[in-house]
């Protein structure tokens, strides 16, 4: 599946990474996306699980992103500057949102 | 010994640092901390902008000597060196830093002090509310406290952000509609001190002023009583003005105890007492306070009191009205 | 050998020598985009300048009457708007355009086109923002403007509607420009031209670009709840209905401290390349002066509280914030030092650029010590909202951004234009604004400790304020003596100066290597680059005055192309005018302009389909410079929803009444359009891999295929909006309603955008014209679908799923 486009998208680093994902692997991927969206939506009905629902909520979605991010949008596969280009500011957002979050008063540990 | 060190820059200065708005003489705990903090700043940052100066003194001094030369030696840095400058400012930092840390938190209590005297300060487009709850008392744009005791002032809304600053009480905080922000300080000797409000809020925000009276006790708990007690009857030219005012528009806004119950503009009652007008923009005079009454919108931009078509005497009987409320 | 990156193949055109006026605004050209933002964001300066001295004569004594309240609160709105936004920026802006490609041995930017739409944005936002003052109702509540005195109940008429659309028009330009310049930076570097063999400049201009494409979202948001808030009814910034007025400040300063670093960093570069060429020496620690300046605007992101520090959010994030800023005085006070150590042992020449330049080292030093007085949240609480802050910022915006853009502006004018400037005048000029400026702006600092607020327009003579307050209203006039000095030995200059030749003043870098001006192609050779410094190294040697062995300069088999003019930037940007002044006039303004914007749009987008030398635009990284361009855009997109998204858990609870998210949202509809919207993600990649393979049918099932899907979506989020409607939920309801609509409508209307992008690639493949070749277009479209797919996991689970 090699293309012009993406044939010169390796970084120098001399890593050998496969060019490309299959269609194979895309449709695992999206079975994976399915069976955990179904999940998530199952899950906030089981009672049991209240008091870890939110971070088991919080790392399913990080995983769907994941997915997502390294499979279709090819960033496993492409240039390591790209991931850098994308994965800082989102850490970045990330974190800030927390900050903004906690200021106005969210998360009450740390309010006046 | 932090405010002695303040001293020496100021006097070193050479300016007036005095002044009814100063930032650097304190009047109560809450100024001589940040004080101290300010004094070790400004020697650390002094003494940093001098090497700097100094450095580039260097200039001058290297021009003569470089016609003709070839180009200099092409050095391209020095380890120790920028570590050394990484490293001194650093430490310089840390020097700031913890005094600072400390202040912040000496002067940020996470409680009310239980035996505090509260004042609720409430901001208006472009005036002051000033409640005592203990003491039921309400009054506008001029402050009494006592010295030597704690106060905790407790900032409120309701319209938009003002700031609450006294700079010879300390700093400054901002009064938030929908926060709760405090200050807590005691003040340490008596005298008369200005403010504004420091949180630009729109036409008239230069004329939020106020008065601060800091008294010694036994004056303070007579201000108080002729706060509670009722105003005295006016008579002659004043009793006229008391028929104007509770005849005219000025009771939906204003509330003098006993004659109206307005609650959009400053109480009344015993507006005689204060000794500025309007928020600080003027000495309260009958002939002043006329003139206000007349043209309120022309003497204060933006303000919410409206023109009420008084005539000259109707003015100035109610002028004499009011500044008879003592 | 391979191809040069910088080729490009495109069509011989005569752009870089028309003249007329119809070439300048078709211009694509980087250098000519200079001269525009020059003499734009110059006439700006002047008029902020003028808003400037307004304001001081009215000061100049206690109780004056010259300007009235009124028009004194517009004019110092005014003057910080358009000093920050229509001057500093976009004159920074005229060293990035004319110099960066130079500097790095470029033709042009990564994207000439946008480039163009950048500068004609700005001029257009700017002419809207002071069109203000013709209607009679200019800004009046603070270059910062916080809530709620900016909102309809405090501030009823058009002055804010014009500041806030101003701002999110001038807010579009700056990105789309950090992104053109961010690509071009990494992508577009001569051979040899590694990451630290980059002159200072460059850096300091990438770490700049950056810091717009991250810092603009977190402010546009805010600007949106405002126009929310103004326009539809939301609460925002409605104490009563719960909302939160530190909210603002927090997303104001969340933008507004990196801006200052964005208004200060390019100037630092400036230094870092005048003093090492007046030293004739090297720059003394280059590469910590990178890390250094990396270090600055990554930590730029660390300290936005210390403009809140009277605003009462506690101890604990007091000080967390102080130390932050403390901590960010470091690399800033390295720079300090390493540029007195470039100078010192050297050989100076007191040029008029190297007396900007090292004017600007003792300048922003007083600014930044100021500064640290200010990093301390006790002093601070005296010294906020004062003359004292004023005083601060004019240091360093002044005496550091100023300085140094006018040491680039003398250093590189005989670049520009060919001639020199008078050093004799230059150099009065310099000194007038010197005295004047310190004249003016050091008794503030006094002012402010004697306790002068800011931002009043008259005073009492009591508190003693006056006598200053005159000397620095001298200071002022002697300022704008000195500026007008400035202009004069410019257009004496443009006349009657000295021709330059190609390096006058005996530089280090590549711009000194082609003629002044460069030709329209900048370079007749791509100049190969054998380290930093690397024109110096090619005079003089390397420090044991070895000459470097030539490379051969890398042929240019189809000679030299240029990116050929193009009418539609300027259509564009006119439509997005008309949309912003639609908003202050009638709704069928705002359809006409954006139905200008969208079909000038796509005529941009499609007007060089089928140009051969697009085809292919391949980099220094190995990426393709579109692909390059989405990523850092979806950074930036991090940014947008992240705010958005913190919003609305910020706000989650707070709501005063009903309905509330549990009695309302629908989560096994939004479960089925959840999974649909990440089907659409498989389709996507599926029409992608067809287009790669050549696979008509395919291609056109699976684009097909996404579109449909996402329209799907889309009728499932109306479809719920109806409902929410019915059920009793709107925009104006309470905080929930407000912080959900705004939210999922903003990622619907991301949606909305996504399927129009692909239902034209699909008509273009349905006619025959999306071949294999294009599947870098696809490819781009595909990221930016998937991007608005995983906002979505994110929304679904935090929105909806999340108790």
């Amino acid at each position: 599946m090699s293309t012009p486009s993406t044939a010169r998208g390796h970084p120098t680093t001399g890593e050998q990474k496969p060019e490309h994902a299959s269609i194979r692997i895309y449709l695992i991927v999206a079975g994976i996306l399915s069976a955990v969206t179904a999940l998530e939506f199952g899950v906030i009905y089981v009672r049991r699980l209240a008091p870890v629902l939110i971070p088991l909520l919080l790392v399913l979605s990080a995983g769907k992103f994941a997915l997502v991010v390294m499979f279709f949008m090819h960033l496993r596969y492409d240039s390591r500057v790209l991931t850098f280009l994308f994965v800082a500011p989102l850490v970045l957002a990330t974190l800030l949102a927390i900050a903004v979050m906690t200021l106005t008063g969210e998360f009450l540990v740390f309010s006046r | 010994m932090r405010v002695a060190l303040a001293a020496v820059v100021l006097l070193a200065g050479g300016c007036a640092w005095g002044g009814p708005m100063s930032t650097v003489v304190p009047a109560s705990d809450f100024a001589r901390s940040i004080l101290g903090v300010y004094a070790i700043i400004t020697w650390a940052t002094a003494l940093i902008g001098l090497t700097v100066f100094v450095a580039l003194g260097y200039i001058p001094g290297a021009l003569p000597r470089a016609a003709g030369r070839p180009p200099a030696r092409q050095i391209r840095g020095h380890t120790v060196l920028e570590l050394a400058w990484t490293i001194v400012p650093a430490l310089v930092l840390l020097v700031i830093a913890v005094p600072t840390i400390q202040i912040i938190f000496r002067t940020q209590s996470q409680a009310a002090p239980p035996r505090g005297l509260a004042v609720q300060v409430r901001g208006w487009q472009w005036w002051w509310e000033f409640r005592y709850p203990d003491l039921d008392v309400v009054t506008a744009n001029e402050l009494h406290l006592p010295v030597g005791r704690t106060i905790v002032i407790n900032l409120e809304g309701p319209d938009v952000i003002h700031s609450f600053w006294v700079p010879h009480l300390g700093g400054k905080r901002d009064v938030v509609p929908g926060r709760h922000n405090r200050i807590v300080l005691t003040p340490d000797r008596p005298g008369e001190h200005w403010g504004q409000c420091a949180e630009f809020c729109g036409a008239s925000h230069a004329n939020m002023g106020m008065r601060v009276i800091v008294q010694p006790a036994a004056e303070f708990d007579a201000w108080v009583a002729r706060q509670k007690a009722a105003p005295a009857e006016p008579s002659g030219l004043a009793a006229e003005g008391k028929t104007i005012f509770a005849k005219s528009a000025c009771v939906g806004c204003h509330t003098i105890e006993g004659v109206s119950a307005g609650m959009l503009g400053p109480n009344l009652t015993h507006f005689g007492g204060r000794t500025m007008l309007a928020a600080g923009m003027w000495p309260n005079t009958p002939d002043n306070v006329a003139a206000w009454v007349r043209e309120p919108q022309r003497l204060k931009p933006g303000a919410k009191m409206p023109e009420l078509g008084l005539t000259d005497a109707q003015a100035n009987a109610v002028a004499a009205y009011l500044t008879g409320l003592k | 050998m391979a191809i040069p990156h910088a080729l490009r193949q495109h069509e011989l055109a005569h752009a870089g020598q028309a003249t007329g006026v119809w070439s300048w605004i078709t211009t694509v050209d980087h250098k000519r985009i200079g001269i525009l933002y020059g003499v734009t964001a110059f006439v700006f300066f002047l008029i902020g300048g003028i808003e400037a001295l307004l304001i001081r004569l009215q000061l100049a004594r206690p109780l004056n009457t010259v300007i009235s309240a009124e028009t004194f609160n517009s004019l110092f709105t005014m003057h910080g708007t358009t000093m920050v936004f229509l001057a500093i920026m976009p004159l920074n802006s005229v060293f990035f355009n004319y110099l960066v490609p130079l500097m790095i041995g470029a033709r042009d930017v990564a994207f000439p086109r946008l480039n163009a739409l950048s500068y004609w944005i700005f001029l257009l936002g700017g002419l809207f923002l002071n069109a203000s003052f013709l209607v009679g109702t200019p800004p009046n509540a603070g270059w910062f403007g916080y809530a709620n005195l900016t909102t309809r109940q405090f501030s009823p008429g058009p002055e804010i509607d014009f500041w806030m659309l101003s701002l999110q028009v001038l807010g579009a330009s700056s990105i789309m420009a950090g992104v053109n310049f961010i690509v071009t930076i990494l992508n577009m570097r001569a051979p040899g031209m590694t990451l630290m063999r980059m002159p200072l400049f460059v850096w300091m201009t990438l770490v700049t670009q950056f810091l717009i494409v991250l810092a603009f979202p977190p402010v546009t948001v805010a600007l949106i709840y405002l126009m929310f808030d103004r326009f539809f009814g939301t609460h925002f910034f409605d104490v009563a209905a719960g909302g939160d007025l530190h909210l603002w400040q927090h997303l104001f300063w969340i933008f507004g401290h990196p801006e200052v670093y964005i208004l200060i960093l390019p100037a630092f570069g400036i230094v870092s390349e005048v003093l090492p060429t007046f030293s004739r020496k090297p720059l003394f620690g280059a590469q910590i002066m990178v890390y250094s300046g990396i270090l600055i605007g990554f930590f730029g992101f660390s300290v936005w509280s210390h403009h809140m520090f009277a605003a009462g959010m506690g101890p604990v994030a007091d000080a967390f914030f102080s130390i932050a800023t403390m901590i960010i005085a470091i690399p800033t006070g390295v720079k300090i030092f390493n540029w007195l150590a470039t100078m010192w042992g050297g050989t100076l020449r007191a040029t008029v650029p190297f007396h900007f330049a090292a004017g600007l080292v003792g300048l922003f030093t007083i600014g930044g010590l100021s500064g640290v007085m200010h990093a301390s949240p006790p002093v601070d609480l005296q010294q906020t909202d004062s003359y004292f802050v004023v005083a601060h910022f004019h240091y360093v915006l002044i005496g550091g951004s100023l300085f140094g853009i006018l040491a680039g502006a003398t250093y590189w004018w005989p670049k520009i234009t060919g001639r020199l400037l008078d050093e004799r005048l230059g150099r009065l000029g310099f000194w007038i604004i010197f005295a004047g400026f310190n004249l003016t702006f050091f008794p503030q600092h006094y002012l402010g400790a004697i306790g002068m607020p800011r931002r009043i327009y008259t005073y009492n003579p009591g508190p003693g304020w006056g006598f200053w307050n005159f000397w620095s209203t001298v200071g002022a006039f002697a300022i704008g003596f000195g500026v007008f000095l400035f202009a004069v030995n410019a257009l004496l200059s443009l006349r009657y100066g000295a021709p330059a030749g190609a390096d006058p003043w005996d530089g280090r870098t590549l711009e000194w290597r082609t003629s002044s001006p460069p030709p329209p192609h900048d370079f007749d050779e791509i100049p190969p680059v054998y380290g930093r410094d690397s024109f110096w190294r090619d005079k003089y040697g390397d420090d044991r005055g070895r000459k470097p062995v030539p490379r051969p300069a890398a042929p240019d088999p189809h000679g030299v192309h240029l990116p050929s003019p193009s009418h539609w930037p300027i259509v564009v940007a006119l439509g997005l005018l008309v949309a912003a002044a639609g908003a202050l006039t009638s709704l069928a303004v705002v359809l006409i302009g954006a139905a200008v914007l969208v079909a000038g749009a796509f005529a941009f987008a499609l007007e060089h389909h089928r140009t051969p030398a697009h085809v292919r635009q391949d980099g220094v990284l190995g990426v393709d410079h579109r692909k390059l361009a989405m990523w850092i855009f979806l950074g930036s997109e991090c940014f947008l929803f992240g705010t958005l998204i913190a919003t609305y858990l910020a706000y989650k609870g707070r709501s005063v009444v009903g309905p509330h998210p549990h009695e309302i949202l629908n989560l096994p509809i939004t479960t089925l359009s959840t999974f649909d919207l990440l089907m659409s993600s498989l389709l996507m990649v599926l029409a992608l891999a067809a287009v790669q393979r050549g696979d008509r049918f395919q291609s056109r099932l699976w684009l097909g295929g996404t579109a449909l899907f996402g329209l799907i979506f889309l009728g499932f989020q109306a479809y719920e909006f109806t409902t929410f409607v019915h059920e009793g939920l709107t925009l104006q309801t309470n905080l929930f309603g407000s912080t959900f609509f705004v939210l999922t409508g903003f990622h619907g209307g991301h949606v909305t955008l996504g399927v129009l992008w692909l239902l034209t690639l699909l008509v273009l493949d349905l006619r025959g014209r999306l071949g294999v070749q294009d599947a870098l277009k696809v490819e781009v479209a595909g990221l930016y679908w998937h991007f608005v797919d995983v906002v979505w996991i994110a929304i679904f689970t935090l929105v909806y799923l999340l108790p």
